[in-house]
């Protein structure tokens, strides 16, 4: 291959290397994005793993990408489509079930079948969310300050975070009682925070799923609400906290992402890994392909999350030991497993109705906040859950493309699984006992759904490194607790989209604001970049 | 009327659903407190009118109920709102409002005494939780009876003389804010001389049961008295004019506002005179205290405007055209032939007489008028005739 | 009726403290206490570890200390103890141990940046905590100044702190030590008389708060408990301070928002100007002052202030001296830790979480002679009262008998926080009156509207461990509520 040189070249293909990349080339820069499998998306893909049925067998909804982004990159254009969800449930062990609707009355009702006050109360909790969620919103974009330095740039930062704190202009100001409910908000349990508000069981667990989705912290953990706000603080057309599928799955919307970058005349290099980033007097300057290829740019992006980064494709001897150490210390441990599952026919629930609209969205099976903690409790010693929680959906429902007429695919996330198995780690035969453990849980609250399964295709934490590049398989390229939050994503003094190699950014969820299909990460990066380089652009979100 | 929860069907139906969905010609309707309320039967004038010249019926069964029993009843009504209710005798009605610790309101609504262990709070928003943890360490339990009591509004002059056809006995000798049991064609209802159309009226309560003979009985003489089902539309036109204000509508309930400056306290609400802080403890006093003494920044106050082009959602301006308010509700009254609204103005504005202008865009055909009317600062109840309060009322 | 200057509810250390300081100020005081003994909690222990510096200087005293040599003991089932000898916070010795040389250096580092980290927040200790956004200048210098203190352990140390104010002590731990020994006797610091796990965010939050107002990470007894009590109980009988014992106060009488008097379990009232009450927060709220005085908001948050006393008191009483296995009698005069791994203490933790007694607990404990006091956690405090208190003690049994040389148990005394609870009349019977996680921390604690040891009663203040800097036997939570009154009156 002839030696191009390329302004930025960005490695990973994930969609916030994808996202960097588009920004980029959109101010005019020769940028790449280097991508190991033929085909480009991370964790946000679309598989068609078994013919006709396709999967998202990684992310499986989306509700974070920022809107600004989607304008700027002109998603739309290229293809890509949000369709909202209509309801979610939990389905319980005595026949009944738990639901949620977007008709807020309905919801109200639903609710109040277990409890009255709760119904009422979910009101006040909504609003304390959205609340939450509004005066995040712009910590979101921010490139984190460094609380250490006293550059005008970290002061101003400082001074930002303390007025987004404060709420003017979302929330007309926020007084001293406001304040420390966000602070209790960002650090308490979800179960504890559940249980200022709800009384019922049911809803405290309906509402905590959200908190350990993709976590190494169970409901009673504290830092366990953060989680619960960071999944809460999307929206799909100005709902706050609303969730969508993507149509076509979430290929979708790296498809999409890769289509803009080749309009705006980015290249796509796919189907060689990234062995070495090429370092000279601490300054990167290009890497080596697998297959020998030698890509040389200014600058270069890591999109894989900071240990792979660091400890794979990069020499220790260009990086100094507090930052080695600190990068092996950081947490990633992956807590989760999916089941991507074709099946012949629409799975008749035990408790659901059919056409109900609460079974057109998320479901989940658990019976209390403590069921889920008892999940947690099984991961923490190296076992998958004995009463696994999972978050389900069937978005061949309401999305046509993803399976043919009649039939489905189903997606299922289970918490929790560990990376490491104890008892000598995971082997073909346990992985398929896994998968096996889980589908017969969903069987036993189902008329027909072992009858219907025509394929499975089980993926524990190990899959998911080896498959898309996760360590440890954790979904979020890094846990989503304070010590690894904000000024201290990935590693404190690096929090700024920098590395200790001059030219060496980082874009993935790794840095802030963390995982999720959200696209910030990596527009965050393609602005420091753009600093950088002194290049000016006029978008929605940069 | 079923109301088992399906999704097919989100609302609720009221016990007199029967007779609303065949007067409401165009089905035309509102989602109040999850169920399906006509917001315009037929004509909203025609339905005004009748309020203000014969009788209208409104359905306001989604109003939410809350029965209080127990020993400590009225200490703990008395522990939740502003004003001194130690006083309230069997058959008295009180209107109430209560607020949070920093003193803002979170609703207002009725209580109703049955006797002194028996009490009954009807208002606009659910507040069973904040009923509830308010009745903590007091020997009352809180039942939310909203679902077992159907309820009309029969609001105008000729209200009570319809229900005295009706043999509804002695009801001209009900004096406002009081109520009684009393037999309607056959049926046992609850009769309060209460209301929100600032006119003679009444407000009916009795078992689902009964509500369609109930209902059936008020238009019994229309042959002769046209009384007219009204709607929401023809409601919010009364409630003004009557100097009424609501919770999320001209000011955020304390327990639901998202924004925190959104909250209002009974000072910039007018309603200062509910406040009694001489009174025991009550949910606030402190902070109303504190702010007793503290000059206001805002005021709700009522406008008069120039011109006939409703203010709704219009901005408010001083002479200087700087941003000193904003318009919550506002009509053309017909009764007044005035151009009505309440609105937010600041403290140079607030003293009855003040002028101030609002910047009113009206539709015309496609295109926006914006129109710079001067409004003066009057008292917001603009209607209140004199046959209101009446004993023996007019018959 | 008689009258006083101030009413203290509850011959705890704090209320005693607070009585000293307001009767040096000619303040006619009155303390009144349920039980017939004075000192509360602090009567659990033989010797106390953090008695305040600033609080022996405030009032003036000494109090006896223990000269002898501080040994911690972590036990180990393969009867490979490990021993440390403590001088300080910063000087820690390994005695024996089966842990490797890297091991031991890195504890020692480990233990460094702790106690580096625990004395910037001991900064924060002494003073009020304050309010975030009250508009009051002092508080918005306090916060400036507690920024800039961070600040000033520079970029390293800071970063550092930042990082692992919401790290949980099991993944520091793993990080820099392989010893499971090693592991578990520092993760004992961090969780007992929580509800945190060695894996809880939070945990070496809640170790650094200890350690800040503790001379040494490992709560090393120093002063002696009847010394300190009779000290301040000196000082009340020299100021004329008048204690009443075996009474218990009903109800705090209010009109117009303000105390007038107290009712006491006899009937008798007694009027009063100012009370400070030494009991916890949820307690003197929801019994003393009562529902019908305070917001219905302000209950809210009373109810939701979480206060479950994890730790039992086991007192067991042997027929011949104690001598452990394997250890030489010496060290015998030290603290004891049995918590082996961060696995088992997980486990025990586990078991709380659901109210649910564990088979296997933490323990650690003092020998005297022939006797054990020990602090075994976790215990969870039980809505409905049903403690198997003869399963615990042969758990707590099973696992001495590890250790202890061939003994007869004489008797033994239990006490779960149920007991304490009533005992002492302290809600969920938390020995801190009420959980330290960050949200219930500084000015945070116990909540908005009751922090800086005001309440919404005039006249009424709160000095128990449910105010800041929370637990542990300061005496700082006295010496600041009686400084808030002093300076309310105007004589401060």
């Amino acid at each position: 291959m002839p030696k191009t040189k390329y302004d930025v070249a960005i490695i990973g293909g994930g969609h916030n290397g994808l996202t960097t990349a588009c920004y980029l080339a959109k101010a005019g820069l020769k940028v790449a994005v280097i991508e190991r499998h033929s085909y480009v998306g991370g964790a946000a893909v679309s598989r068609e793993l078994h013919p006709g049925w396709t999967y998202s067998n990684c992310s499986y909804v989306c509700s974070l990408l920022r809107p600004e982004i989607f304008r700027d990159l002109e998603l739309s254009k290229h293809g890509l489509q949000i369709i909202p969800y209509e309801g979610s449930a939990t389905m319980l062990d005595d026949g009944r079930f738990y639901a949620h609707y977007s008709d807020h009355d309905l919801n109200y009702r639903s609710i109040a079948k277990f409890s009255k006050k709760d119904a009422e109360a979910y009101e006040r909790f909504s609003k304390d969310v959205m609340r939450q969620c509004k005066i995040i919103k712009p910590l979101l974009k921010m490139t984190p300050p460094d609380p250490t330095s006293f550059r005008p740039k970290d002061i101003m930062g400082l001074l930002d975070f303390a007025k987004f704190f404060a709420a003017k202009d979302e929330l007309g100001g926020l007084g001293e009682k406001e304040i420390y409910d966000t602070i209790r908000f960002w650090t308490m349990s979800v179960r504890d925070y559940l249980e200022e508000y709800f009384e019922s069981d049911v809803v405290k667990a309906h509402m905590a799923g959200s908190a350990i989705i993709g976590t190494a912290l169970g409901p009673y953990s504290p830092g366990s609400a953060y989680v619960l706000l960071h999944h809460y603080m999307g929206e799909v057309d100005g709902t706050v906290g609303a969730w969508g599928y993507s149509r076509g799955g979430m290929g979708s919307i790296t498809k999409a992402m890769a289509a803009s970058l080749k309009a705006s005349g980015g290249d796509i290099i796919a189907g060689s890994p990234v062995t070495k980033i090429l370092i000279k007097n601490n300054r990167s300057h290009g890497v080596v392909l697998e297959n020998g290829d030698e890509i040389f740019a200014d600058k270069l992006v890591s999109n894989l999350d900071v240990k792979r980064t660091f400890l794979k494709v990069v020499e220790k001897e260009n990086i100094p030991d507090d930052f080695y150490n600190a990068v092996k210390n950081f947490k990633i441990r992956g807590s989760s497993g999916k089941l991507n599952i074709a099946l012949d026919d629409l799975p008749i629930w035990k408790s659901i109705p059919e056409g109900d609209p609460a079974g057109t969205g998320d479901l989940h099976i658990t019976q209390s906040i403590e069921e889920m903690e008892g999940a947690y409790d099984d991961w923490k010693d190296g076992r998958w859950s004995k009463l696994p929680y999972v978050d389900m959906c069937i978005p061949s429902i309401n999305d046509p493309t993803m399976a043919p007429q009649g039939k489905h695919y189903m997606s299922v996330f289970v918490q929790y699984v560990p990376y490491n198995l104890a008892d000598g780690g995971w082997t073909e035969e346990k992985r398929l006992e896994f998968g096996k453990h889980v589908m017969n849980r969903i069987g036993s609250y189902s008329e027909n759904f072992n009858d219907i399964i025509k394929h499975a295709e089980i993926r524990t934490p190990k899959e998911l490194e080896e498959e898309v590049g996760l360590t440890e398989g954790n979904i979020f390229q890094g846990e989503l607790t304070m010590d690894q939050l904000m000024f201290n994503r990935p590693i404190p003094g690096y929090a700024q989209y920098k590395t200790p190699i001059k030219n060496l950014y980082m874009c993935g969820s790794s840095t802030h604001p963390g995982g999720g299909v959200m696209g910030a990460p990596g527009a965050n990066a393609a602005r420091e970049i753009l600093i950088d380089l002194k290049k000016q652009i006029n978008t929605h979100y940069i | 009327m079923d109301n088992t929860l399906s999704f097919t069907k989100p609302l609720l139906e009221t016990p007199f659903h029967k007779r609303t969905f065949e007067a409401c010609y165009n089905n035309d309707w509102y989602r109040w407190a999850g169920y399906k309320i006509a917001r315009e039967y037929s004509n909203t004038e025609l339905e005004y009118t009748s309020m203000r010249n014969t009788a209208g019926v409104l359905d306001i069964t989604p109003m939410h109920k809350y029965d209080i029993k127990g020993k400590d009843a009225i200490k703990f009504v008395d522990k939740l709102v502003t004003r001194d209710v130690t006083q309230i005798k069997p058959n008295q009605v009180m209107y109430i409002i209560w607020c949070n610790e920093d003193g803002n309101v979170i609703d207002d609504g009725t209580v109703f005494c049955f006797d002194t262990n028996h009490l009954r709070i009807f208002c606009a928003e659910r507040n069973l939780n904040w009923f509830s943890d308010t009745a903590i360490g007091f020997d009352a339990e809180v039942n939310d009876v909203s679902d077992s009591i159907a309820a009309l509004a029969f609001q105008g002059p000729l209200s009570c003389k319809i229900l005295h056809l009706l043999n509804v006995k002695n009801i001209e000798q009900l004096k406002p804010f009081f109520f009684d049991s009393f037999d309607l064609n056959g049926s046992n209802v609850t009769i309060s001389r209460t209301g929100f159309s600032g006119d003679l009226g009444y407000e009916i309560w009795c078992n689902p049961q009964d509500a369609i003979n109930v209902w059936d009985s008020l238009f019994k003489f229309n042959r002769d008295y046209k009384v007219l089902p009204a709607g929401m539309n023809a409601l919010e036109m009364v409630r003004i004019e009557a100097g009424f204000i609501q919770p999320n509508a001209d000011f955020m309930s304390a327990e639901q506002a998202l924004r925190p400056n959104r909250m209002r306290t009974p000072f910039e609400l007018g309603m200062g005179w509910l406040v009694d802080l001489n009174k025991n403890y009550f949910t606030g006093k402190k902070s109303l205290i504190n702010l007793k003494n503290k000059s206001l920044t805002k005021k709700l106050v009522g406008l008069d405007i120039q011109g006939d082009k409703p203010a709704i959602g219009s901005v408010l301006y001083d002479k200087n055209k700087k941003e000193i308010g904003i318009v919550t509700a506002g009509m053309w009254s017909p009764s007044l032939k005035s151009n009505i609204a309440f609105g937010y103005v600041d403290k140079d504005h607030m003293k009855i007489g003040s002028k101030v202008f609002a910047e009113i865009y009206h539709p015309e055909e496609l295109e926006y008028k914006k129109i710079w009317a001067e409004c003066l600062v009057v008292k917001k109840q603009f209607f209140n005739p004199p046959r209101r309060h009446k004993v023996p009322a007019d018959i | 009726m008689k009258k006083f200057d101030v009413i203290i509810i509850g011959g705890g250390h704090n209320g005693l403290v607070a009585a000293c300081v307001l009767s040096k100020k000619g303040n006619k005081v009155l303390v009144i206490e349920k039980n017939e003994k004075l000192g509360g909690l602090a009567n659990y222990s033989e010797y106390l570890s953090n008695i305040s510096q600033e609080v022996l200087k405030e009032l003036n005293i000494t109090v006896e200390k223990n000269t002898s040599d501080n040994f911690v003991s972590a036990l180990s089932e393969d009867l490979n103890h490990t021993v440390l000898q403590i001088n300080g916070s910063k000087n820690v010795q390994f005695l024996q141990t089966s842990a490797s040389d890297s091991d031991q250096k890195s504890f020692i580092n480990l233990i460094n940046k702790y106690d580096l980290f625990a004395r910037t927040l001991r900064s924060f200790m002494f003073k009020k905590p304050p309010r975030v956004k009250s508009g009051s200048r002092s508080d918005i210098w306090q916060l400036f100044t507690m920024g800039f203190k961070v600040r000033l352990l520079g970029k390293k140390n800071m970063r550092e702190l930042l990082r692992v104010i919401g790290l949980n002590i099991a993944d520091d731990l793993e990080d820099n030590i392989e010893s499971d020994c090693l592991k578990g006797l520092i993760s004992n610091e961090a969780v007992i008389g929580t509800n945190l796990g060695a894996r809880s965010p939070g945990s070496i939050l809640n170790l650094l708060y200890n350690q800040a107002t503790n001379n040494s990470l490992f709560r090393i007894n120093k002063f002696n408990t009847n010394s300190f009590l009779k000290s301040i109980e000196d000082i009340c009988k020299k100021n004329n301070v008048e204690i009443q014992t075996d009474k218990k106060v009903e109800k705090i009488n209010i009109s117009n928002q303000s105390v007038n008097s107290v009712l006491l379990n006899t009937g008798e009232q007694i009027e009063t100007s100012a009370i400070i009450s030494n009991s916890d927060p949820k307690t003197t709220y929801l019994e003393l002052v009562g529902a019908s005085n305070l917001d219905t908001d302000f209950i809210r948050r009373t109810n939701n202030y979480r206060s479950r006393g994890t730790v039992a008191k086991v007192n067991i009483e042997f027929k011949n001296d104690i001598k452990i296995k394997n250890l030489e009698s010496k060290y015998l005069s030290g603290k004891f830790v049995y918590a082996p791994n961060i696995k088992y203490i997980e486990h025990a933790f586990n078991a709380n979480k659901y109210n649910k007694l564990t088979s296997n607990p933490c323990l650690e404990f003092y020998i005297n002679k022939n006797k054990i006091s020990a602090n075994v956690y976790f215990i969870p405090y039980l809505k409905k009262p049903s403690h198997n208190k003869e399963q615990i003690l042969k758990n707590v049994k099973l696992i001495l008998d590890k250790f202890i040389e061939e003994n007869q148990i004489l008797s033994s005394l239990i006490e779960t926080p149920n007991d304490i609870e009533s005992k002492y009349n302290i809600s969920g019977g938390h020995w801190s009156h009420g959980d330290m996680e960050i949200d219930q921390l500084l000015m945070m604690r116990p909540f908005y509207g009751s922090s800086q040891y005001s309440t919404p009663i005039n006249g009424l203040y709160l000095c128990s461990a449910g105010t800041h800097p929370g637990g542990g036997i300061t005496g700082i939570n006295g010496v600041n509520a009686a400084k808030q009154l002093l300076k309310d009156k105007g004589n401060g």
